[in-house]
């Protein structure tokens, strides 16, 4: 016996979910692309394709406004967010490589100093995670510990069955919450027949020994050879599910204004400027060695964990064509 | 798993044997260049993981000279190597440069602005038939459906003015100018309307600033919108700021973008960026009769001027 | 008589020619609507498009960009290179689909008083009936989630994007 539920459900699902208060973010069209938005409604929800963007803006906002300030008659006012009005969110429809990136960056965000607005939405937020069904040559989920039918992260985990619906697994606690409020739309079937999940293709990289390598190979010719042509835009890690640096700046008047926190890249060239006019990361290469360092040597350091799901949007919008795949498989082959 | 850009219906598919013919010339060339030491280091093309991609690379060795390649997959302007942005690669040395039409126009314009003289780089022409739009799988072959919009309406397939050119140039079928098409559509909107499609358009902006990073004429060491102090953009990736750095981008190219339409190419967000730069050169070709990159002149019109320029609309 | 709107107009003025336009007015008792803020440059060729810009998001109605007559420029040619400049950069406000009736430009020697007043008070009365601008303000609350496409004829365009 499985548990399924029909695309019609799912939508209904939505549609209810939207009906009692909750916001629900998922995959949504917008012109010839797919952006994880809110939805208004559940015929908004378009499974398919990788989106664009990754599910991280659930949690970590693109921009966010953490106070806000006006000058009055009374003096300065500041205005804290509440954080405690963040909406109870559900995600659903985020692919493998979306819905584990959060667990990953769980750690970062609560280590030494606990980021309240992340942490918030992601107490508030329930992830419905859906099995993958197709995959390119940038996707390499099965390289860095993840596959197309990995549930890590995810609270409620769907698979795609041949002839439409779902079959549902509870992975989570928050999952059985949501499934015991809608019991209805969910049903009981005796067989299933799940789509076949999608099979990425390249060379299993064993990433202990890949951050061995790094260990000793911090000045490298590979770091030039793959970087060189990098020309430092955010591209790659404003796509990123797990990349998670960001700037914080005042914005507007002196009478009325917010401060923002908003996404940075290691890539751009101001990232570690300072203020002397010294610039530590010189050169572009460093720069991107330490994107790659970042993902599968410093970040392990520091909380034993890989920060790279392997969806390889950073392979497919990178304007000069940089391939961390590409790379760690190359790394891969010199042990 | 990319954006479905390859639409089965085509029918209109460009000869790409001329590239072939391209790469071994490339190659030979650049071994000549290397091994007489003409050139320190040549910029080009070389093959990637992903079949049938090809990404810039740099290379210093006659002997990785093999490794170059020209395919409708080139689709990056490889003039940004030669800018102050990526001054590590000019500290290499004296550079070669593959250039396709429309890259060597984009030459010709930092030539004008002393980035660098003719004598110091030399020019590997490519005759170019098209390459790909953005989000093609690579290994596609070269259609009606999978060509950049820019190649469609392209007048610079041969790069008149290098030092070599290579390649030879295959009967082209006739394509129907979709950017242009657009621009008229818009032109025909009113205000309101085109107002309401930039808005649109400018709040799906991330700041990536991939557009600017992969412009050669964005080289300046100090960008003004990322300035803070004073702040003459929001930096903030939200509606008013995106909308500042567009049009302040677009300005700022004015007369200078040679129309690689390299911005529109990368950005991840599909934004037709590419509109803004068309729109301001065609209105320099009608106010000053200027077209940017046909041959390297020190002033550009906006930064000349002549004393009976049109004045009807100040009073 | 008091009226329903009153409109913030902004002129960015060269201080040798309309600055000193603009003083005559004053010093001459002419009487021109206060709704003008003036900003003074050493010339119209410092004056760059992201002040314009800034000046719409900050919340001017209208905005006037005025120097002195081609040929008079202090510094020989910056009103030429400004007439240039913003010849250009109107086209692209239009472009991006601001209206150009909310940014005038106009030369003003230090002689024309009259001229200041006249083109303050036709311009403020201009813009009065206009109403306010609203467009650029109204995008500094908008948050980043893209909206959905109302508009049939957008929508048609935007597909083809």
């Amino acid at each position: 016996m499985a548990l399924t539920i029909t695309e019609e459900n799912l939508r209904t699902l939505i549609d209810r979910l939207i009906k009692d208060g909750t916001r629900v973010i998922g995959p949504k069209r917008a012109g010839e692309m797919t952006i994880y938005e809110p939805l208004s409604r559940g015929a908004e929800f378009a499974p398919g394709p990788l989106p664009r963007r990754s599910a991280k803006e659930a949690f970590f906002p693109l921009s966010e406004t953490i106070l806000s300030f006006e000058k009055g008659k009374d003096g300065l006012k500041v205005d804290d967010v509440d954080t405690n009005a963040f909406p109870r969110t559900v995600l659903v429809g985020a692919l493998p490589c979306d819905a584990a990136a959060p667990q990953v960056m769980d750690a970062v965000f609560s280590w030494d100093y606990k980021d309240e607005f992340y942490l918030e939405r992601r107490r508030r937020t329930t992830i419905i995670g859906f099995s993958c069904t197709s995959a390119d040559d940038s996707c390499f989920c099965t390289l860095v510990g993840l596959s197309p039918t990995a549930t890590k992260g995810s609270d409620l985990f769907l698979t795609p069955l041949v002839g439409g619906g779902y079959s549902c697994q509870v992975v989570g606690d928050r999952g059985g919450e949501l499934l015991a409020g809608y019991p209805e739309l969910f049903t009981e079937s005796a067989t299933v027949t799940p789509v076949p999940p999608a099979e990425p293709e390249g060379t299993p990289v064993d990433l202990a020994k890949v951050k061995l390598w790094l260990e000793e190979h911090f000045e490298d010719e590979i770091w030039e050879e793959v970087a060189d042509r990098c020309v430092g835009c955010g591209a790659c890690a404003f796509l990123c599910p797990a990349c998670h640096c960001f700037d914080i700046v005042d914005e507007g008047t002196e009478q009325k204004g917010s401060r923002r926190k908003n996404w940075d890249a290691c890539a751009f060239s101001k990232f570690t400027n300072h203020a002397s006019g010294h610039n530590p990361r010189d050169v572009q290469n460093k720069r991107y060695r330490n994107r790659f360092m970042h993902k599968f040597k410093y970040y392990d350091d520091k909380f034993g964990k890989t920060l790279c799901t392997g969806c390889g949007r950073c392979i497919r919008y990178c304007p000069v064509g940089i391939d961390i795949k590409g790379i760690l498989e190359e790394i891969g082959s010199r042990f | 798993m990319n954006k479905s850009s390859e639409k089965t219906k085509s029918t209109v598919t460009i000869d790409t044997s001329g590239y072939e013919v391209a790469t071994q010339e490339i190659r030979s060339e650049a071994k000549r260049l290397l091994t007489e030491k003409i050139v320190d280091a040549v910029v080009g093309y070389q093959g990637g993981r992903r079949g049938g991609s090809a990404v810039p690379v740099v290379i210093t060795d006659p002997d990785q000279a093999e490794k170059l390649v020209f395919s409708a997959a080139c689709v990056n302007n490889l003039s940004i190597y030669l800018t102050k942005a990526k001054k590590e690669i000019r500290a290499k040395g004296k550079l070669a440069v593959v250039a396709k039409g429309c890259d060597l126009r984009a030459l010709a314009g930092l030539m004008g602005e002393s980035q660098f003289k003719r004598e110091e780089v030399v020019i590997i022409g490519v005759t170019c038939a098209g390459v790909h739009r953005a989000g093609t799988q690579p290994g596609q072959p070269l259609t009606d459906s999978t060509i950049a919009k820019k190649c469609r309406e392209c007048s610079v397939h041969i790069p008149e003015g290098s030092d070599l050119i290579v390649g030879k140039l295959p009967p082209l079928p006739n394509l129907s100018p979709t950017e242009k098409e657009l621009m008229e559509k818009l032109d025909a909107m009113t205000p309101a309307l085109r107002w309401e499609f930039w808005k649109e358009q400018f709040t799906r902006c991330i700041r990536c600033l991939a557009c600017r990073q992969v412009c050669p004429f964005c080289y300046c060491e100090q960008c003004l919108c990322d300035r803070g102090r004073p702040q003459a953009v929001d930096t903030s990736p939200r509606p008013s700021g995106n909308m500042g750095w567009h049009i302040v981008r677009a300005m700022h190219l004015a007369g200078r973008c040679a129309g690689c339409a390299e911005c529109e190419r990368v950005c991840p967000m599909d934004i037709p960026l590419n509109l803004l730069n068309r729109k301001m050169a065609e209105e320099l070709k009608e106010l000053y009769h200027y077209e940017a990159g046909l041959k390297p002149v020190e002033k550009g019109p906006l930064t000349s001027y002549d004393e009976k320029d049109d004045q009807s609309f100040i009073k | 008589m008091p009226h329903d709107f009153e409109p913030k107009i902004v002129a960015f003025v060269c201080t040798w020619c309309t600055y000193a336009g603009a003083d005559l007015a004053g010093t001459s008792r002419m009487l021109y609507p206060s709704n003008v803020r003036v900003v003074k440059f050493p010339c119209t060729g410092r004056i760059d498009p992201v002040f314009i810009l800034k000046a719409f998001q900050k919340g001017a109605d209208g905005i006037l960009v005025s120097g002195c007559h081609p040929g008079d420029c202090h510094y020989m040619a910056g009103n030429f290179h400004a007439r240039r400049r913003f010849a250009v950069f109107r086209k692209l406000l239009e472009f991006i689909g601001v209206d150009l009736n909310r940014l005038e430009f106009s030369w003003v020697s230090a002689a024309e008083g009259g001229k200041w007043v006249e083109i303050i008070t036709q311009m403020t009365e201009k813009i009065r009936a206009m109403g306010p601008l609203t467009q650029f303000t109204d995008l500094a609350d908008e948050e980043q989630w893209s909206g959905a496409l109302g508009n049939p004829e957008l929508k048609a365009v935007y597909d083809q994007v």
